[in-house]
């Protein structure tokens, strides 16, 4: 009898609880929605009052807008080659230095790390100037490598998989040399497969962090057909277009790829995020 | 299966595709590598300029021009600069930055020693590069014909220590526009002037409009709008709130440059704006909308009044014309203030020519800037505005009858920059004192000792840097 009763308010909880996570998602999805829907009409009906909830009429001609009058694909492509390649390269450079911070012994090990680890509190605003100076030098002013090269190595990126790697029984590695593996396999096809959900955290935590690099990306793509996406919807806001829609279909264009990557990654990301707070 | 055969597929794609792209845009944005190299078709020194200008009018000459954009007038003039010039083999690169962006991209430009050949904008925005002594001067290509069709304020407006760093080619006259429509659904016929007219109305007629377009204003018909447009989300179209400020006196800069808005003027000025917020006798959230939510608000016929300067009212009605924004009858107003006396100011919009280090780029550059700004086709342009030309003011009266509504009103400008240094930080200052003022943040008392005391912060640090003083 108690344990029916104790089911019971558990159930009850349960639908208390699914209520509310309903309620914060549908508060959460809206702007989404609202955006997307308003793209879709006319300038005069985006801001009708009371509002059309849903189009009485569709219309494509503000995203035919947006492609036809800036070179939105262009800025599309853009965008994802930059983020997509700084994010496999980070990917690549700070496992291995997490790797070598966690499982390898070496000289000054901590040092080198507290050191490492301190660069996340420099803001990269106070880097704009250095930085630009240098990728004019290497020519890469006006070019996609120019947003690139400076985001593949991040510490954020060490610091987050060596708790991964941490994670990961030393006995695990030693067993590996003794079957003969050498480290670099042990790293590839021992370690690597058990820190995928932590690589898929990073991965699309580094990818929306280089998505949205504005202002390093503002002043390294200064050429029209080298802007990303978001500098190249920014610069579209700022347009004296008084049709609203036009504007939100720009702004669509923006979130949808990012959108499409969150989707396609989210199970490594939920796990990856869970399972980094484990600590052997 | 999926997610892994996307996990190598993803690093595949974009490697294999960037490889094959190049993606390079390196196409010799400022002629480091083409400057002084020669030709091998025209025997001609080589040279490459960049040109960078923020959006201003559409269209070579006219917005209704095909593919009209804001980079086609510099486009056409480009082009036709190349086609006469003769001391060397000259390519110019266009490119249109955001209003906002500008500061960003000319600070990291600047730093890293490749700031753009020429600049085109407004000067009040573009001062500080002349203070800063990032600008050449331009006296050597300003000769007597210029002087005599541009009338001395404007080379006075231009003039930074003793030299012209900015070449005049137009002006914007910064004024309210209103919906004459709106104005007679509220009953409001007799405070709406000609077509061809810039009204004044007194600050208590204005409160009345304000009042009327409040409470009458059919809901059927203009189910969403509010009276008066009010922004405080950055710095762009800070001027209006400027003159805002002054509408009760206060005459904000004293004889030293030093911000002198924080009396009793300033203070019911600001207090009035407030109360305005308040009210509900402007657009909510004030806070978090820009310049140009507001201007587009206007243009959907959201709010009854609003701020407007030659190139937005040209550009609303070609807007309208093309059937992008709702057809509505569209006037201008000047800023009412409490004296009876319209507040008006005004925008000279020119080009400047930054140091690059490079003699031969600066020599192109400055022909290039008399070319486009003496040309006696290319100076046409100028019409998008008002021109500073009294020769295309002259041609173009009968065809634009406000050029001579502007003229009468210049009666009334006062400078919103004062001429002070450091007015691009200055601007950085008030609108987030504003901000906390609409938010119940602060007083209204508060925001103007707050905003005048850093602002003269700024000023004072601004001086003492000054090229120009030393």
């Amino acid at each position: 009898m108690a344990k029916l009763q104790g089911k019971k308010k558990r159930d009850s909880y349960d639908v208390v609880a699914n209520i509310v996570i309903v309620f914060f998602a549908i508060c959460n999805l809206f702007p989404i929605y609202w955006l997307f829907t308003s793209s879709l009409k006319n300038s005069s009906d985006v801001i009708k009052m009371p509002p059309d909830w849903w189009p009485k009429t569709f219309t494509f001609s503000n995203y035919t807008e947006v492609f036809d009058s800036q070179p939105a694909l262009r800025w599309t492509f853009n965008s994802l080659y930059v983020a997509g390649l700084s994010t496999i390269l980070l990917v690549v450079t700070s496992s291995m230095a997490a790797y070598a911070f966690s499982k390898l012994r070496f000289k000054g090990k901590m040092v080198i790390f507290v050191i490492f680890i301190s660069s996340l509190m420099v803001p990269k605003e106070v880097m704009i100037v250095p930085l630009f100076r240098i990728a004019q030098d290497l020519g890469l002013v006006n070019d996609l490598h120019g947003m690139i090269w400076p985001n593949v190595a991040v510490a954020f990126g060490v610091f987050l998989l060596k708790g991964f790697f941490d994670s990961v029984p030393d006995a695990l590695r030693e067993a590996a040399r003794i079957d003969g593996a050498g480290e670099v396999r042990t790293f590839l096809q021992i370690m690597i497969p058990i820190v995928k959900p932590g690589i898929g955290a990073l991965f699309i935590l580094n990818f929306v962090q280089v998505w949205n690099d504005y202002l390093w990306q503002l002043v390294i793509g200064q050429e029209k057909e080298m802007k990303t996406l978001m500098v190249g919807i920014a610069t579209l806001m700022q347009d004296l277009n008084p049709n609203f829609a036009y504007k939100m279909a720009g702004a669509t264009v923006a979130a949808i790829p990012m959108l499409i990557i969150f989707l396609l990654f989210q199970g490594y990301f939920t796990r990856g995020l869970a399972g980094g707070a484990v600590k052997e | 299966m999926l997610k892994k055969r996307l996990f190598a597929a993803v690093p595949a794609v974009a490697l294999t595709v960037g490889l094959l792209a190049g993606c390079s845009g390196n196409n010799g944005n400022s002629g480091e590598e083409a400057s002084g190299s020669a030709s091998a078709g025209a025997g001609k020194d080589k040279v490459e300029i960049s040109v960078w200008l923020t959006p201003q009018w559409k269209g070579a000459f006219d917005s209704t021009e095909s593919d009209a954009d804001y980079d086609s007038f510099f486009k056409y003039a480009a082009d036709k600069f190349v086609k006469q010039y003769d001391k060397y083999d000259a390519k110019i690169n266009v490119q249109v930055i955001a209003g906002d962006q500008r500061d960003e991209l000319l600070n990291v430009n600047l730093n890293g020693g490749t700031p753009p050949d020429v600049f085109f904008e407004s000067v009040f925005a573009m001062g500080d590069y002349a203070h800063r002594g990032a600008l050449v001067p331009l006296n050597d290509i300003v000769d007597d014909a210029a002087k005599s069709d541009i009338a001395q304020g404007y080379w006075d407006n231009v003039t930074f220590g003793n030299d012209i760093y900015f070449y005049p080619f137009s002006n914007n006259p910064g004024t309210l526009a209103y919906n004459a429509d709106m104005f007679r659904a509220a009953g409001l016929d007799s405070f709406v002037g000609g077509e061809s007219e810039i009204k004044t109305w007194t600050l208590d007629e204005y409160n009345q409009i304000l009042e009327a377009l409040k409470t009458k204003l059919p809901k059927d018909k203009y189910s969403n709008a509010y009276p008066m447009a009010l922004y405080a989300l950055n710095n762009q179209g800070d001027t209006w709130n400027l003159a805002y400020l002054r509408m009760f006196g206060n005459k904000f800069f004293d004889d030293q440059g030093n911000i002198v808005l924080d009396d009793e003027n300033g203070v019911k000025a600001a207090e009035w704006l407030r109360n305005l917020y308040k009210s509900g006798y402007t657009n909510p959230g004030a806070e978090s909308v820009s310049s140009n939510d507001a201007n587009a608000m206007f243009l959907n016929q959201q709010l009854a009044v609003s701020f407007t300067n030659p190139v937005l009212f040209n550009n609303a009605k070609a807007d309208m014309a093309a059937g992008k924004a709702p057809k509505f009858d569209v006037r201008l107003a000047n800023i009412p203030s409490v004296s009876g006396d319209p507040l008006t100011f005004t925008y000279v919009v020119g080009a400047s020519v930054f140091k690059t280090g490079d003699d031969k780029r600066t020599e192109v550059a400055k022909d290039f800037v008399k070319f486009f700004s003496s040309d006696p086709e290319l100076v046409k342009a100028s019409k998008n505005s008002i021109p500073v030309r009294s020769s295309v003011i002259s041609e173009f009266k009968d065809q634009f009858p406000l050029f001579e509504a502007y003229d009468k009103n210049s009666a009334h400008l006062f400078s919103f920059t004062g001429n002070v240094p450091g007015y691009s930080e200055l601007r950085q200052v008030l609108y987030p004192e504003l901000q906390a003022m609409y938010i119940g943040e602060k007083t209204p008392a508060e925001a103007v000792k707050d905003y005048q005391a850093k602002g003269n912060e700024v000023i004072q640090k601004a001086r003492q840097n000054s090229v120009l003083n030393k």
